[in-house]
């Protein structure tokens, strides 16, 4: 179970960070005034600052219980994070596979194992969608709009 | 009357068989993203996209602009039968489309929706047939000081009326404004904010943003609840159309009061989610029936679809006569302008006339087709809704990835669109809002290098944005807009000394 306040300290914990490192990145490239005019990490440095007062202000307010926003205790039950890891952890999972396996083996292999594992569909069924997929996405990149999509490293020892 | 005898031109342009074609192409893939929970109609945008740059730009911007108007039909048909929200800008629809529906009455909610939405989109068209080229005449007199007003007052304008947390709207602005800066800086030609990583030197593209922000958030924010399709029937009886559409005229009021708050909402970047949500609170609380409202009213339907379609295309106003998109799918259609080589912005209308005007035009007609389209297909793209989500689910993702990945043929650019999707997740459950975010990711560049060109101009002085009238009264308006929710907070602890710090901002509290 994940409350509003830890998701809400969560999040700003994560815009911050990007704040800071948006500051200190930005200084390499000099902020201030210089003969060009305005230098280039002025504008930067400034929205990186923005972002970390705006990202402390969003912390306290989230960690503060009376001032909570619309006092909701639960954001995400058990139930609700094992259904969002059911979508998300599949979907890292094929975008890792890619380099290897290729986008096609990678997005067949995708399909078939969301759909037949946890027996959400036959094992023919899943096999034909996820056969379905790799060619709809060959027709209409590879020969309609002439984008080539990876073929992975596999492939490319296997000499396609 | 000038502008009359250019609509009739682009009129010429707008109506002939390949564009009717494209217009048709558009809609039908747009009523499709826009029944797809988790696609919508910043992501089927941004996916089309590539596939437009053979065209010419009036043939494409035809295509986008005809997906935009299916998507924004496409959104209502799942609210209304299902209770699914397809787009953010529909779920105020789902409070009275969807028990009307379930009283029997789904062809009467559906033909009250789609009749008041038309009639939003027409008002919104008018006005930018009216008011754009007068707003760009105004606009060639502008120089980077007053153009970086206007950017100013478009951003101040999301923190003071988006309805979102303000210092949310703030932080969701300056991380877009952040995120535009990596690469190359095009004044100074040095590389920024790559962190170490090479390869992020070409930038980070908004599509990337839109795909994983917009599509993978979206899908896991819908995935958290079962998906029950508890359809209500989806036959049409076209009698019942013709009496619905014939009953709009009674609501009059309701009609042209939703219309102007979408035009509002659209034209200073609020937003179609917002003008929705906005139109039906002000509704609720006007209406001789307002205490009915969440149980089938008409009016309910009425005000929210309105103003959702009459921002919607409102929001291209300001896109093409300043360059400042007024929504997220704007936002996306503003970067395919400038990929296809134009310039949005006043110029338009001096140099690309046949384009500017074969737009207008064909938003005229394009809403036309969207109606019936969308009146036809209705049966056929209901029954879409009743494919199980763990079989759609992972076919959005692929298109999301391979979305992504077309963009510049980039593996980096995949990962990053992961990563946009946890973002885009934790900001949706949190309220941040999204299309400022978006926004000024598109338009951070311009705004930056109109800051810079402004500051040369003055040698660093910011007196610059007080030099003359109407850069004072920009800059003024941009600085009471970001200091209203301040106002508004100071004057009800002052009201109600003992009352609790925070309030729910609107959205939170209808979705409460």
């Amino acid at each position: 179970m994940i409350s509003r306040r830890a998701l809400e300290l969560a999040t700003a914990v994560l815009t911050g960070g990007f704040g800071v490192s948006v500051v200190i990145s930005s200084l390499d490239n000099g902020i201030g005034w210089s003969s060009a005019g305005v230098d280039a990490g002025t504008f930067p440095f400034l929205t990186g600052i923005i972002i970390v007062l705006g990202s402390l202000y969003n912390l306290v307010r989230g960690v503060l219980p009376v001032a909570s926003l619309a006092n909701v205790p639960i954001a995400i039950t058990p139930f609700e994070l094992r259904r969002l890891a059911g979508l998300f952890v599949p979907a890292a999972i094929f975008v890792a596979a890619i380099p290897l396996a290729g986008m096609y083996v990678a997005s067949s292999l995708y399909v078939f194992a969301v759909l037949a594992i946890p027996k959400h569909q036959s094992v023919p069924r899943a096999l034909g969608m996820a056969a379905a997929t790799a060619l709809a996405l060959y027709v209409v990149f590879e020969r309609m709009f002439q984008v080539s999509l990876p073929h992975g490293a596999l492939a490319a020892a296997l000499g396609f | 009357m000038d502008n009359l005898g250019e609509l009739l031109h682009g009129f010429t342009i707008a109506v002939t068989v390949p564009h009717l074609v494209l217009m048709v192409v558009g809609v039908l893939l747009g009523i499709l993203v826009g029944v797809l929970p988790g696609l919508g109609a910043p992501n089927g945008v941004s996916l089309l996209l590539p596939l437009t740059f053979g065209m010419q730009p009036v043939s494409a911007i035809i295509l986008l602009s005809s997906m935009y108007w299916g998507a924004l039909f496409g959104g209502s048909v799942t609210s209304i039968l299902f209770n699914i929200p397809g787009e953010p800008s529909s779920v105020a629809t789902t409070f009275d489309g969807y028990p009307m529906a379930r009283d029997g009455r789904p062809t009467a909610a559906l033909a009250t929706a789609f009749g008041s939405a038309a009639f939003g989109a027409l008002i919104g068209v008018i006005l930018i047939t009216f008011l754009a080229s007068w707003v760009a005449q105004v606009a060639l007199a502008f120089g980077p000081a007053e153009y970086f007003a206007v950017y100013f007052l478009a951003f101040a304008s999301f923190v003071g009326m988006g309805g979102a947390a303000p210092i949310k709207t703030v932080v969701a602005l300056a991380i877009g404004f952040a995120i535009a800066a990596i690469g190359i800086d095009t004044v100074s030609g040095s590389v920024r904010l790559t962190m170490g990583v090479d390869e992020l030197v070409k930038g980070v593209s908004f599509v990337v943003a839109v795909m994983g922000l917009f599509g993978i958030g979206e899908l896991l924010v819908a995935v958290e609840e079962e998906f029950h399709a508890r359809a209500v029937s989806s036959k049409i009886d076209w009698r019942e159309v013709f009496r619905a559409v014939g009953r709009l005229p009674r609501h009059g009021i309701a009609l042209l009061r939703s219309a102007a708050i979408g035009c509002w909402m659209g034209i200073t970047p609020g937003g179609p989610t917002a003008a929705s949500f906005m139109s039906y609170g002000i509704a609720r609380r006007f209406s001789r029936r307002g205490r009915y409202f969440g149980t089938g009213e008409v009016e309910g339907i009425i005000s929210p679809e309105t103003a959702d379609h009459a921002a919607g295309t409102s929001a291209l106003l300001p896109m093409l006569s300043l360059g400042i998109p007024g929504s997220a799918t704007a936002a996306v259609m503003m970067g395919g302008l400038m990929i296809w080589g134009l310039n949005p912005g006043p110029m338009l209308f001096v140099d690309q006339k046949d384009f500017v005007w074969g737009l207008i035009a064909s938003m005229y007609v394009g809403n036309i087709v969207a109606v019936a389209l969308v009146l036809l297909t209705v049966p056929v793209f209901a029954a879409l809704m009743r494919i199980p989500f763990v079989v759609i689910a992972p076919l959005i993702v692929i298109i999301c990835v391979v979305g992504a990945y077309s963009v510049s043929n980039s593996y980096l650019d995949v990962v990053m669109m992961l990563g946009f999707g946890i973002v885009g997740y934790l900001f949706k459950k949190l309220f941040y809002p999204l299309a400022p975010l978006v926004l000024a990711i598109v338009i951070g560049d311009k705004a930056e290098d109109a800051f810079r060109q402004s500051m040369l101009m003055s040698k660093g002085s910011l007196g610059i944005f007080f030099a003359n009238k109407l850069v004072t009264c920009l800059i003024m308006a941009g600085i009471a807009l970001l200091l209203l929710p301040l106002v508004l907070q100071l004057a009800r602890l002052w009201r109600k000394p003992a009352s609790p710090a925070t309030e729910p901002t609107a959205q939170e509290k209808v979705i409460i």
